[in-house]
């Protein structure tokens, strides 16, 4: 049966929406979502937390697994039109990284309007990063704090660089030096799918990775520097 | 989407969204929300444009806007909705649970006959109340014509 969605939508999903801003305004920093909303079983609740924040009648969404409860769940909340088509969507939701179609798949916007490019909303198991705490990097540091507005990176210390080889660096608008965050199971040349597309800015796709209850932006200025 | 069953649902949403909520809170006075109700969508009150055709035929235009209240709840494994005008949040849960509870085999009988018969009752006697009012102060109007 039918789930509800954000208790008090406005309120919710406004506050919802300052921490996206927030994320990608201090892109790679984890951030903890405010509200997480019910959801059906394929969808996490901080994806549906984004969907039901971003979404509504005026924009299409490509779900990567259309289940039937996700469908209707979405279009009661949201109101929203699913897309048939990545390259028809103005925002992605991939729930099985592992099997997500290439980045050159979905819109880039056009050198007149960027912004007519696709946002992909890609759940994933965890984040393993410490931007803001010295020590532990790689996976499984979820529980951090990432509300903090720490916007110091950690002066990259030996800690970090001895971490995790999954640990990235990331540098870019919004960072003040570097920022690391490690990703689990992403197809393995997403990263180079990225790198290639970073050629064509402002052309390009904005990325929000969501795992439990935290989301970090990726948007396209954000370089992943190699280390 | 004309089939009996729709058609009938029709009729009793559009009554409840009409009645009178003082009416439909004492009506649905002996209809606790069963322990499943779960408000999918609280009521919230927002503005529909209203559109016309002059006559039903000419080019569409927008009359003005209108306030409505919707709701939607899930009980007895059904789910109701309501759309109501005005911002009246309690006439429209309750129309939506009268929904909810009325595609309900067990509670359909009841339901229609302690709320949904006295609406109706009530209403038809409104309109006719209205409708003699308005023939009383009827005007015929006669032309007169100049002979030349």
């Amino acid at each position: 049966m039918m789930l509800a969605a954000f208790a008090t939508t406005v309120f919710d999903s406004q506050r919802t929406f300052r921490e996206l801003l927030q994320a990608m305004a201090r892109p790679a920093a984890p951030r903890a979502l405010p509200i997480l909303p019910p959801s059906p079983a394929s969808i996490a609740p901080a994806a549906m937390a984004v969907l039901l924040t971003l979404c509504d009648a005026t924009t299409s969404v490509w779900l990567q697994q259309p289940q039937e409860d996700a469908v209707e769940h979405l279009r009661f909340h949201a109101g929203l039109r699913l897309a048939e088509r990545p390259q028809d969507a103005d925002f992605a939701l991939i729930t099985d990284p592992a099997s997500m179609p290439s980045l050159t798949s979905f819109a880039h916007g056009d050198i007149r309007y960027p912004d007519r490019s696709a946002s992909l909303i890609i759940q994933v198991a965890a984040f393993g990063s410490s931007p803001c705490v010295q020590g532990e990097v790689g996976r499984g540091s979820l529980a951090l704090a990432s509300t903090q507005d720490c916007t110091t990176p950690p002066q990259p210390s030996p800690v970090n660089k001895g971490g995790s080889s999954r640990a990235m660096h990331f540098a870019g608008p919004g960072i003040r030096e570097t920022e690391i965050l490690a990703i689990d199971r992403l197809p393995s040349d997403f990263w180079q799918q990225r790198a290639a597309m970073s050629v064509q800015l402002p052309l390009g796709v904005d990325l929000f990775f969501v795992a439990a209850q935290q989301v970090v932006a990726l948007p396209r200025t954000t370089r992943l520097l190699e280390s | 989407m004309d089939t009996p069953p729709n058609l009938a649902r029709a009729q009793w949403m559009s009554l409840l969204a009409q009645a009178d909520p003082a009416e439909l809170v004492a009506a649905m006075d002996g209809f606790a929300p069963p322990a499943d109700t779960a408000w999918l969508r609280p009521a919230q009150t927002g503005l529909y444009m209203l559109r016309g055709r002059v006559g039903g035929t000419g080019p569409q235009f927008n009359f003005g806007e209108i306030t409505v209240t919707r709701c939607s709840v899930q009980a007895a494994g059904h789910i109701g909705h309501a759309w109501v005008r005005g911002s009246n949040a309690r006439h429209a849960e309750l129309a939506a649970l009268a929904d909810a509870l009325l595609q309900d085999d067990a509670q359909r009988v009841s339901v229609q006959r302690q709320v949904i018969e006295p609406l109706r009752h009530s209403l038809d006697q409104h309109r006719d109340k209205a409708s003699r009012k308005a023939a009383a102060s009827k005007v015929e109007f006669f032309t007169v014509v100049r002979g030349e």
